[in-house]
């Protein structure tokens, strides 16, 4: 599904002008971040088949998040939802899941910067407009739109590198 | 590169691609081909003749130098140039309906001799109600004789006056006395109601008796008024005239004629709806009408399709030579290709989740019959089949300009149908919202004059819970004729 950012008016996947309003619905800018990409997707080729930790099994979560730098995982439980981002002094938004331990500002990542859906044994990833992007596998995407993820997928938060661990 | 195979064949292109067609073929190609992905041996090696291709071709100066260096074209024998785009390249498997784009078109080859002028059977169905007097029925009956003059002589012309009832005022004939003819046209008095249907079956009958004589079959129906009672016979003659091979098109002048019957009379035969404000627009846009039936390269082209379960067909839009809404069942009648102008159709589809995991889906299957003008030996039906591969992986692909630009000046005629759609369920203030929204649209696109119309006509939603017939026709055949103007009409 996508959201129009207009709007708010919600349309479904492959949609390329909202229905509602008019607005303009993807990115008709050529793709950028060319050596980003190559980068991601061999962090992810290498991350999938050697390195990918086991899930921790003692919690209850459906979802795990592998800080790459740091080799540090976060367990997601008891929400089928979690903003992801990172926080700022004075502001009243608080994500879900803060990732300022993690170097967040220095690597661009937005304050509400993506989040993370369980729905129906499917989960998905959606960028909240972040100022850098969210990439799935050196894929950008687009803002608003949702995407599904898999076990051992890479996700860029601006240049935070998060492999992502399902359950 | 295997033997016979140049940088064009390599990546599916014609000789005379644009730059925009080599972009997107070499990148469909490059993301099929990567390293990182492919699997089959030799991949590689295609994808770096690929790189090569697009060197040269993405290159003005070198491209000019290579297709020097080519041997020359083999005619092609194919009748129809046919080419599909798809606004995305794969289908994501996921828990939700998601939308696809498909744009096709079909055009006269350039290779192809171009046949000589197609002969026509046509007939003009004049309403000559009270309300026609005057200016209007001055212009109609002046471009009448106009056009008869311009008949070919193997052309067959014919004109019915209907009002309550119908009279044949020129029966079906090659143009042999012009003067008589003339004479009969100048003598049409108004008088009466409107009643369509005596016109059109008066019409129908007289066209139907030449029909193996001409190769465009045609009814031009003009009216200013609404016909009360007699929509669904109408609607019945136009799918009964469908099947002969016999086109309807619609012309409507001022604001109190049904504009919602013209289209659908029009759709359903691949014919084109038109509309006129003012009585001196009427002979150009009948001779522009004129001129586009004998130009027709084929005709009669009828797409019948079957489409699965999970996929629902939701728009189906010409956007040119004449655009207009197409039916969204089968049997699709596309309207003429014509010489000089390919025809292009644009489709939404909508895919529902899939239970069982597939490889890949059908949207759409079918063939598409053509009836080409100036050939006699009928050919064969082309099968149109679209079908879409799944992935588990979302693209970020930016789909084709084509297909945004045609959607860019769509989404306008859609969202004033959607506004109209309001207004008839009652749900003022969303439509005119959707009005206001247009209005910032056609702001922003420099269509000033239209914009001030859909400001108008919110407030007038507002106030009185329905569009002014002007208006509305205003508003819907306004932004229709943008898809003209759009860049998608031109060649890039």
């Amino acid at each position: 599904m996508i959201i129009c950012p207009n709007c708010q008016h919600k349309e479904m996947s492959g949609s390329i002008y909202c229905s509602k309003c008019g607005a303009q619905l993807i990115d008709m800018s050529v793709a950028t971040h060319k050596i980003h990409t190559a980068e991601a997707r061999q962090v992810a080729q290498r991350d999938t088949v050697k390195n990918v930790p086991p899930p921790p099994a003692h919690l209850q979560s459906w979802i795990s998040l592998n800080m790459i730098e740091s080799g540090q995982i976060l367990p997601l439980a008891d929400r089928s939802e979690f903003t992801l981002g990172r926080s700022a002094e004075g502001q009243p938004i608080v994500p879900d899941v803060d990732l300022s331990p993690h170097n967040a500002y220095a690597n661009g990542v937005s304050r509400l910067h993506a989040v993370l859906k369980l729905i129906q044994e499917q989960i998905i990833i959606m960028d909240l407009g972040s100022s850098n992007g969210t990439y799935l596998n050196g894929n950008k995407l687009q803002p608003y739109v949702e995407m599904p993820v898999a076990h051992g997928d890479v996700i860029f938060l601006g240049k935070l590198k998060i492999q992502v661990l399902i359950e | 590169m295997a033997k016979n195979q140049d940088f064009y064949t390599l990546l599916g292109l014609r000789r005379d691609a644009t730059a925009e067609d080599i972009r997107h073929a070499y990148f469909e190609a490059a993301r099929r081909l990567h390293p990182d992905k492919n699997i089959v041996p030799g991949d590689t090696e295609m994808f770096l003749e690929n790189q090569e291709a697009y060197e040269v071709l993405s290159n003005p100066k070198k491209r000019i130098k290579y297709d020097l260096t080519l041997p020359p074209e083999k005619p092609a024998d194919n009748p129809l140039d046919q080419r599909v785009l798809f606004s995305r390249q794969s289908m994501i498997r996921m828990a939700e309906p998601q939308l696809i784009y498909v744009f096709m078109e079909f055009s006269h080859p350039a290779g192809i001799q171009t046949p000589p002028a197609p002969s026509l059977n046509l007939c003009l169905v004049l309403d000559r109600s009270t309300s026609m007097g005057g200016l209007n029925m001055d212009v109609v009956k002046a471009t009448a004789i106009q056009i008869m003059r311009k008949m070919k002589p193997q052309d067959i012309f014919s004109v019915i006056a209907f009002s309550d009832r119908a009279e044949e005022i020129i029966p079906p004939s090659r143009s042999s006395d012009l003067r008589k003819l003339e004479t009969r046209i100048h003598t049409l008095q108004t008088s009466g109601g409107t009643e369509i249907f005596s016109g059109l079956e008066m019409g129908y009958n007289g066209i139907i008796r030449n029909v193996l004589n001409a190769e465009v079959n045609h009814i031009i129906l003009l009216t200013d008024g609404r016909t009360y009672g007699d929509e669904e016979k109408c609607i019945n003659l136009a799918h009964r005239a469908s099947e002969q091979g016999i086109g309807i098109s619609g012309l409507g002048i001022g604001s109190e004629w049904n504009d919602g019957f013209l289209d659908e009379l029009a759709s359903c035969t691949g014919g084109s709806s038109m509309y006129v404000s003012h009585p001196q627009d009427i002979q150009k846009t009948l001779l522009d009408k004129f001129t586009r039936l004998g130009s027709a390269y084929a005709e009669e082209n009828r797409l019948d399709f079957k489409i699965p379960e999970e996929i629902e067909l939701r728009y189906a839009f010409r956007l040119q030579p004449e655009a207009g809404v197409l039916s969204f069942e089968s049997p699709m009648m596309l309207g003429p290709i014509a010489r000089d102008t390919s025809l292009r159709v644009l489709m939404e589809f909508v895919v529902q989740p899939q239970t069982a995991q597939k490889n890949d889906i059908t949207l759409l299957d079918g063939k598409l019959s053509v009836t080409l003008t100036g050939e006699h030996n009928p050919i064969d039906p082309i099968p149109i089949n679209l079908v879409r591969p799944y992935s588990d992986e979302a693209s970020t692909e930016i789909p084709s300009a084509e297909i945004v630009d045609a959607l860019s000046h769509l989404k306008l005629y859609r969202l004033q149908e959607q506004a109209r759609l309001e207004v008839s369920a009652g749900d003022y203030d969303q439509a005119s919202e959707h009005l206001h929204r247009l209005a910032t649209h056609l702001l922003s696109q420099g269509e000033r004059g239209l914009a001030r119309t859909a400001l108008l006509e919110a407030e007038h939603i507002k106030q009185n819970k329905s569009f002014s017939q002007q208006g509305r026709k205003e508003i819907k055949y306004g932004t229709r004729a943008l898809l003209k103007s759009g860049r998608s009409t031109e060649e890039l």
